[in-house]
Formats: C-alpha cells, sequence, structure tokens
C-alpha cells in the first residue's frame, strides 16, 4: 500500500426504480490496499462494487481507473476493462463446470489473446503456490469449496490486474476455510501489487484488510477500522 | 402421492416469470408435436377410409352359385381428369344397389357422382354428356374417394357385350360377384404404404421432440429437486412431484395440440392427393385413437421426466456437484452399426409393409442412439485442438452434456436421414416421359382393327369431327388411333397437332364412345395419368415430411437453445460479468451446435441414402437431389437462425448480473 490512489468513485448515485440503492457515495482505492465494503442487506455495497468494477453504469458521478474515466466507457471497452485490468472473486458458481482448473484460470488469458499452451502453462504456475498442487486437471464439480475458491483466486489474479474484486468470497465456506481463503486471497493480492475491494457483511473477513468502510442505506459512513488480522506478505 | 401434487402444483405456479416461460415452451413443444403427431396418424386413417370407400370397385370375384351381379369398371376421361365409370348388370331380381346409388341403376341408366353430374350439365352434350344419355341419378358421398371424385354407374344388361367375360383393357374385367364390398384396391394400398412410411418418418422426430421437450422441464427444475432431496425428500417424492408436472403440462399440452389439429382439418382436407381434395371427416381419426393420443403423450413426457431425474434421484448432490462425465459407451456405435448392417437384409426382397416400416424405424432410433456419442467424440476433438477460447468451450461443453448438445441438433440430423431416404427413393419426374395428348387410341383385337377403324370414321363423320384414322401396331392386339386434324380445330392457329383443342378431343371422344364394349378411348397421356398421379403424390409427400421434421426440427433447436441459455443464464453472466465479450459466448453457442450439426447431419443423411439402397429403381432424380439441397440448407439456416434467435435472450440474462439493489 505504497502507491497513490488506483481507483476511485465520486459522488455515485445509483436507483432501482424508487429504491435509490446509492446516494452519492465517494470512495478511494489506492495502490495495493485492501478494504472491505460492509453492510446490511440491502444497504447497497453490491452495487457500489459493481459501479467501481465497470460493470454497472451510475445514474450521477463518476468512476476512475488510474485518472482515466471508466462509467463513460461504452460496453466493449468496459468489458475489455474488466477482463484485462480487474480480476473477480464471486461467493460460488463463477468456475466454468465444463472446464478443468487449469483452464478456468487460463481463459481470461486466453480472451486477452495469448495462445492457448502458454495460457495453460502460465495457469499452472499458480497451482503449486496457491496449495493447489496436483489438481490442475480436476474439475470445478471435484474440487472443495475452499480449492475451488482458491481456483477463482488464481483466475483473477493471472493477467496482472490492478484490482481485484470480491463479492462475499467466503460466503459458501465454512469459518476455517473462509479464514485460509480470505489469507489467500489478501495475500496474493497484495504479492502481485493489486489492489483489493471486498464485499462482505461478515467482519471476520473484513479484518483482513486495510481498510473497512460500510454502506447504509446506499450512504457511506465515516469510521475507517485497521485489521488486527491483515498480516499483508505474499502468498507466492 | 397428494403432497407430490399440491408440491409440483405450486412448483409450477411458483416458478415465477422465466418457470413459467419455460413452462410456456414446453407445453407449446409439446402441443406442436401433438397437432403433429394427431397429423400423421389421421392421414394413415384417412387413407384406409378413402380405400373402404372405393373398394366395392374392386370385386371378389364369386362363383355361378353365388353371383347376384356382374361388374366391370373402366377408366374414362375428360380433359385431363379421370372418370370411374363402372358397369353393372343384376343376374337376378332385388339385388342390393352398389354404394352410392339408391337403387340398382336399370340396362341403360346412369347413376353420377355430383362433381361429374355437374360437369355434365356445364358441357355441351357432344362433348361429355353424349357418353351418358340416360342419367338417373346423383351418388351419395360414400362411394366416392374424395370429394371432387368424378364417378359414373351405369346399368347394363347381363348379356351386354360390355360386359362379356374376358373384355380387355384397363380398369376390372366383368366379374361375377356375391355383392358390393368389394377389396383395397392396389394403388389405394399403394398410396396406404406410402402414408405408413411418411408416418413412421414423421413420428420418430416427433416423439423425441416431446421427449426433449420433458427433458426441459426437468433441466429447469432439477436444482430445485436436488434442494428438496437435501431436505429429505425421498426419491420416489422427488420422482412422483417430477412426473406429475411433466404430465400436468404435457396433458395440457396434448389438449392444446388436438385442439388445434381439429382446427385445421377443414384447411388440411384441402390438400390436393391422388387427384382429389378430402372430406373433412376423412382426418378425423377417431375417439379411440385420439384418446390414444391425449393418453400416449403425457406418459411418453413422464417417461422421459423420470430419465431426466435419475442423477438427482440417485444422489441429492448429482446436481449440484458436476463431476466429471462417465463416457459415452461405445455400445451404442455397435448398436447402430449393428442396426443398419442388418436395414437391407430386413429390407429386401418381398418384405411386408409393415416390416419395412418397422426397419426403417431401427436405423431412424439408431441414429437417434449414436447421436450424443459422436457429439461427445467431436467435443473432445475440439476442446483438444482448440486455440481459440470459444472453440474450447464449445467442445468442453460437448464432452460435458453431448446428451443435451444433441437434443438442439438431433432433430435437423433425423431429418437429413430423412432427406437421405427420400431423396433417393423419390421419383423423377421424367420416369414415364412425356407422353403426346393430341391422338385418342382404342385397343383391340387384331381381327376387329379394321371394323373398329371403319366405325370411327364413320362416327366421326356423323358428329362432324374432322379426324385422321389409323391403325398401329403388330401382334394380337391393335391399336386404333385418331388424331382431329389440326387444320379443323377451332382455336389451334397452325400451331403443332399437339396443340389440338381439348373440345374437338372430347367430341371425338364422345363419338366413339361405345364403339369398343366396355373400353373408352383415350390419349396416351392420359394411360399415363394414374402413375402420374402417384409419383406427383410422392414427391409432394417428400415435401410434406421434409417440410414437418424439419419445421419440428428448426422449433425443436430454437426451444431447446433457449432453454439452455436460460439453464446457464448464472455462468454466462459471471462470465460477461469478468470481462468475456458477448460475441465469445455467442460463437461457444454458435460452434457447439454448427459442428456436431455438420457432422451429424452429413452422417444422417448418408445412413437415410445407405438405408434407401435396396429400395432404388431409378438412380438419383432431381426432385430427390433439389429435396435433398433444400433440406440440407433449410436445417442449417433453421438452426443458425434458432440459435440467433436467443442471441437476445443471451444477452437479457448477461446485461444485468447484479440485478438486487444490495
Amino acid at each position: 500500500m505504497t502507491e497513490g490512489v488506483v481507483l476511485e468513485g465520486r459522488g455515485l448515485v445509483k436507483r432501482f426504480g424508487r429504491t435509490v440503492a446509492l446516494d452519492g457515495v465517494d470512495l478511494a482505492v489506492r495502490g495495493g490496499e485492501a478494504v472491505a465494503i460492509m453492510g446490511p442487506s440491502g444497504s447497497g455495497k453490491s452495487t457500489l462494487l459493481h459501479c467501481l468494477a465497470g460493470i454497472m453504469r451510475p445514474d450521477a458521478g463518476e468512476v476512475t481507473l488510474l485518472g482515466r474515466r471508466v462509467d463513460g466507457m461504452r460496453e466493449r471497452e468496459r468489458s475489455a476493462l474488466r477482463r484485462s485490468r480487474f480480476g473477480f472473486v464471486f461467493q460460488f458458481g463463477q468456475l466454468l463446470p465444463e472446464l478443468p482448473a487449469e483452464e478456468n484460470v487460463a481463459l481470461p488469458l486466453m480472451l486477452g489473446g495469448v495462445p492457448r499452451a502458454r495460457a495453460v502453462q502460465q495457469a499452472r504456475t499458480w497451482f503449486g503456490p496457491l496449495g493447489l498442487g496436483g489438481m490442475e486437471g480436476q474439475r470445478p464439480g471435484e474440487l472443495s469449496g475452499g480449492q475451488a475458491q482458491r481456483v477463482a483466486i488464481a483466475r483473477a489474479l493471472v493477467t496482472g490486474p490492478s484490482v481485484v474484486f470480491a463479492d462475499e468470497p467466503t460466503g459458501a465456506l465454512d469459518q476455517a476455510t473462509g479464514h485460509d481463503t480470505m489469507h489467500t486471497l489478501v495475500t496474493a493480492a497484495a504479492h502481485n501489487g493489486a489492489s483489493l475491494v471486498v464485499v462482505t457483511h461478515d467482519p471476520q473477513v473484513a479484518r483482513w484488510c486495510h481498510r473497512v468502510v460500510e454502506v447504509r442505506d446506499g450512504r457511506l459512513l465515516p469510521g475507517h477500522t485497521p485489521s488486527p488480522e491483515f498480516s499483508g506478505g505474499g502468498a507466492r | 402421492m397428494s403432497a407430490a401434487v399440491t408440491i409440483a402444483w405450486r412448483l409450477l405456479r411458483g416458478g415465477g416469470r422465466r418457470g413459467l416461460i419455460g413452462a410456456g415452451l414446453t407445453l407449446a413443444a409439446v402441443a406442436v408435436s401433438t397437432a403433429f403427431l394427431m397429423f400423421t396418424v389421421a392421414v394413415n386413417v384417412a387413407f384406409e377410409h378413402r380405400a373402404d370407400r372405393e373398394a366395392w370397385r374392386n370385386p371378389v370375384p364369386a362363383d355361378a352359385a353365388r353371383a347376384v351381379a356382374v361388374q366391370g369398371v373402366r377408366r374414362d376421361f375428360f380433359q385431363g381428369r379421370m372418370i370411374t365409370v363402372a358397369e353393372v348388370a343384376a343376374l337376378r331380381p332385388g339385388v342390393a344397389p352398389p354404394p352410392g346409388a339408391a337403387r340398382f341403376p336399370a340396362p341403360g341408366e346412369a347413376w353420377l357422382s355430383p362433381a361429374l353430374a355437374a360437369l355434365v350439365r356445364e358441357t355441351p352434350p357432344d362433348r361429355l354428356g353424349g357418353r351418358f344419355p340416360n342419367v338417373a341419378g346423383t351418388l351419395a358421398g360414400e362411394t366416392l374417394v374424395h370429394p371432387g371424385e368424378l364417378v359414373a354407374v351405369l346399368g347394363r344388361a347381363p348379356d351386354d357385350p360390355a360386359l362379356a367375360p374376358g373384355r380387355g383393357g384397363d380398369g376390372v374385367a366383368p366379374t361375377p360377384v356375391a355383392d358390393f364390398t368389394g377389396r383395397h384396391g392396389a394403388d389405394a394400398v399403394a398410396y396406404q404404404s406410402l402414408a405408413l412410411v411418411a408416418g413412421v418418418l414423421m413420428v420418430v422426430p416427433l416423439l423425441v421432440f416431446s421427449g426433449a421437450a420433458a427433458r426441459l422441464t426437468v433441466a429447469r427444475r432439477d436444482q430445485r429437486l436436488a434442494a428438496l432431496r437435501l431436505v429429505g425428500a425421498t426419491p420416489g417424492q422427488v420422482v412422483g412431484m417430477t412426473v406429475v408436472e411433466a404430465i400436468l403440462l404435457a396433458l395440457a399440452g396434448a389438449v392444446a395440440g388436438v385442439a388445434g389439429y381439429l382446427a385445421m382439418t377443414p384447411l388440411l382436407a384441402r390438400i390436393t392427393v391422388a387427384g382429389g381434395t378430402w372430406f373433412v371427416a376423412d382426418l378425423w381419426p377417431g375417439v379411440l385413437i385420439t384418446f390414444g393420443v391425449l393418453l400416449a403423450v403425457p406418459l411418453l413426457v413422464g417417461a422421459s421426466a423420470v430419465l431426466g431425474l435419475r442423477r438427482v434421484v440417485v444422489s441429492p448432490l448429482g446436481v449440484a456437484r458436476r463431476e466429471t462425465p462417465p463416457g459415452m459407451r461405445v455400445l451404442r456405435v455397435v448398436a447402430f452399426l449393428a442396426v443398419v448392417g442388418a436395414f437391407p437384409v430386413l429390407g429386401r426382397g418381398n418384405a411386408g409393409v409393415v416390416v419395412v416400416a418397422v426397419a426403417l424405424a431401427l436405423p431412424f432410433l439408431a441414429v437417434n442412439l449414436v447421436g450424443p456419442w459422436v457429439v461427445a467424440l467431436i467435443g473432445r476433438v475440439m476442446a483438444g485442438t482448440a486455440r481459440r477460447p470459444a472453440w474450447l468451450l464449445a467442445g468442453r461443453r460437448l464432452v460435458d452434456d453431448p446428451r443435451s448438445a444433441w437434443r438442439t441438433v438431433g432433430g435437423v440430423a433425423l431429418t437429413g436421414f430423412v432427406a437421405g431416404f427420400v431423396g433417393l427413393l423419390s421419383p423423377s419426374a421424367g420416369l414415364l416421359g412425356d407422353a403426346p395428348a393430341d391422338r385418342l387410341r382404342l385397343g383391340v383385337p387384331a381381327a376387329q382393327a379394321a371394323t373398329v377403324q371403319a366405325g370411327a370414321e364413320r362416327r366421326l363423320r356423323a358428329a362432324g369431327v374432322p379426324a385422321r384414322v389409323t391403325v398401329t401396331g403388330t401382334g394380337d392386339r391393335r391399336l386404333v388411333e385418331v388424331t382431329p386434324e389440326p387444320a379443323a380445330t377451332p382455336g389451334s392457329t397452325g400451331g403443332s397437332p399437339r396443340e389440338g383443342s381439348p373440345e374437338v378431343l372430347e367430341r371425338a371422344r364422345t363419338a366413339l364412345d361405345g364403339l369398343v364394349p366396355g373400353r373408352g378411348a383415350s390419349t396416351p397421356a392420359e394411360d399415363d395419368l394414374p402413375g402420374m398421379l402417384l409419383l406427383g403424390d410422392i414427391r409432394t409427400g417428400t415435401v410434406v415430411v421434409l417440410a414437418v421434421s424439419l419445421l419440428v426440427a428448426t422449433t425443436s433447436a430454437g426451444i431447446t437453445a433457449a432453454s439452455s441459455v436460460l439453464d446457464r443464464r448464472q455462468t454466462y453472466a459471471l462470465l460477461r460479468l469478468a470481462g468475456t465479450p458477448l460475441s465469445v459466448l455467442d460463437r461457444a453457442r454458435r460452434s457447439e451446435t454448427l459442428v456436431p450439426l455438420v457432422v451429424m447431419g452429413g452422417g444422417s443423411v448418408a445412413t437415410g441414402m445407405f438405408c434407401a439402397l435396396p429400395f432404388v429403381y431409378a438412380g438419383l432424380n432431381v426432385t430427390g437431389v433439389l429435396a435433398l439441397g433444400v433440406c440440407v440448407v433449410g436445417g442449417f439456416a433453421g438452426v443458425v437462425g434458432a440459435g440467433a434467435l436467443s442471441s437476445p435472450l443471451l444477452r437479457s440474462v448477461t446485461a444485468n448480473p447484479g440485478p438486487r439493489p444490495d
């Protein structure tokens, strides 16, 4: 966490019908920083993540990545940006069930134009350091929940993104596995110089981050909690 | 069981908008296939009805002691239309009349079908009416093959030369009969056989289609049902719920399909087959068959649903945990090769039409059996050689679920089988040549040729028809040929003699009527007419079978493609969210459909052609090749179109991956 602001949202407003999901949110994420977005169900935390990641266009306000406006981009450009500059880890379901683990990890590289053999070779280098050695050929259905999340982490980081977005990454895991997964996620992101934005309602998860912001009724509450569990360091 | 029904009903109602769309698609699929199934069965019944009504014209000979009448049947013509003329003579008083006549025609009387009676009224007597000078009544519909059929029943004395034993010529020679029941004629049997083969060719894709529709229901429900297993529902309860849901939907679809078919019958009755349209009543297959269809379709759909559920029932985690799929068994290929290899033996020689129909259904089913195996093989090859993500995704998807991919392309591939089969069998239009229609001929024994020639010249002169009368041929039989002179033909302004006026030809024919007892004059083209009608109808049948198969297959492909998008919406949405371009997802979907389609479509066409080989006697022809080409292009375009139609759906389900305001 040594660099300047990488990703920034200013005055973000998003409405769904008459429901105001975001009501003028400002949030800046610095290089290498891990930020947890917390809040109860329906508070707008996932909407904030989707706006920051260029998945959704805010109704008002702006999002910039390294000083470049994201919200004004066309869908095709935002899609390319998500592919190359962002990584994603979700609660479940993000791995393609038909593809072996190594091809799941190699897919973003192939989508970016890397030849298949090289992409798979590059993907394989992630398995050992993440404790997945020997599971390269396994399909997602043959992996445990924690293993599948580590494959997803490898896939999120394989392209060398600036920011990794994680939406309830431990939501489907037990406490011990969730702990391991967060450790892997935070350390691997830090090791690769990626910032991390984690949406969670679990304080145990949030404690892995440098900073915690809380969303209530579409607004960001002040109060930045340092994380006692954050250990920095690298997994690789 | 009542709990299962209640929960199934709740699942059906509580499926939300997407669930309702899915249920609607399934219902529509079952309705369409039921309507076509009814049509397929009804056509066979309709030909049976026609054959029954026509049977009295093919008399069964009776011995002298039992004979009550003599009956001969011949063909007459009017301007290219065939008139069936039955000549009857009662051998004793009080004989029951032929079907359709109110009483037995007295000698010299003519009873005409309504269409012929109208034609006689509208035409100058010297062209047609002269052949039936004493019209005594109109025949009822029960004796007619089709509403517009031209039929005349002529009363004769038992000793009339027209009914002399051994009279040759076309039609049925004079036969002593005990009654007017008769038996099915050769043409009727040919039509029934062809309808049966067409039925088999259409029924299999329809059944496959219904089955696919049922599996779609299960595919949508499997996650929910697996959840029910996880909370403790027994396998029996899960099966019960699924079967109840599938059967409820299928029953509604089947009722809609039967209603749709019945609503369409007045239109379907206007299709011309064997020279005429249909009585609407012919297309009603009867209460028993209709109830049979209404019972069979939901049962079949229910059975398909159970098969589709097998994995969920075996393990509650079967759906939630996606594991490496078991390989498709090579046994499928062995079975396919065995069936296709045995077909030429089964279909050879004098095998009955039912045996051939069954034998035809087997390779058809075998193609369906081997399809998923080939799809999985294609998937392995694609995944192994893929350099681009779309190709890799498509290949892995085919390996993962070859049955699902086969459901999308299977219908069209099976249509390829039909096209290959009928493409070889469909007769060429030129098979019978292009016979002249400008001269009339009368076949006579050689000894009578000169007398008949002189009689013809005398009658034509008396009627004022200038014509050249010649005798041709050698041997025992001669042809007395009458060619109206072109110069005297009104309306023919110096054209070729072939363009002779039909009116003059009919005047000549009417003048010659009765010259040779029991035999009318006809042009060479008219002599070929029954054969031409049959060939034309085979071509029409080919087009109908292919059109129906293609329509069913394309609809099936469309429904399956849409359902596949709905089933995989979460994966697609997350992929797009992570930056995968929509074009890559679309390309992957296209590849996973088109590659198996090309391979299996080609393979099915080849299998169909192979199976048709034992029956080929005239070689390939333009119609067949054209039908094949249209089918290949239509099938390809249909599946591409069906896939393209689900692209907006893909866009819609991936457009907003995080709709919740959380």
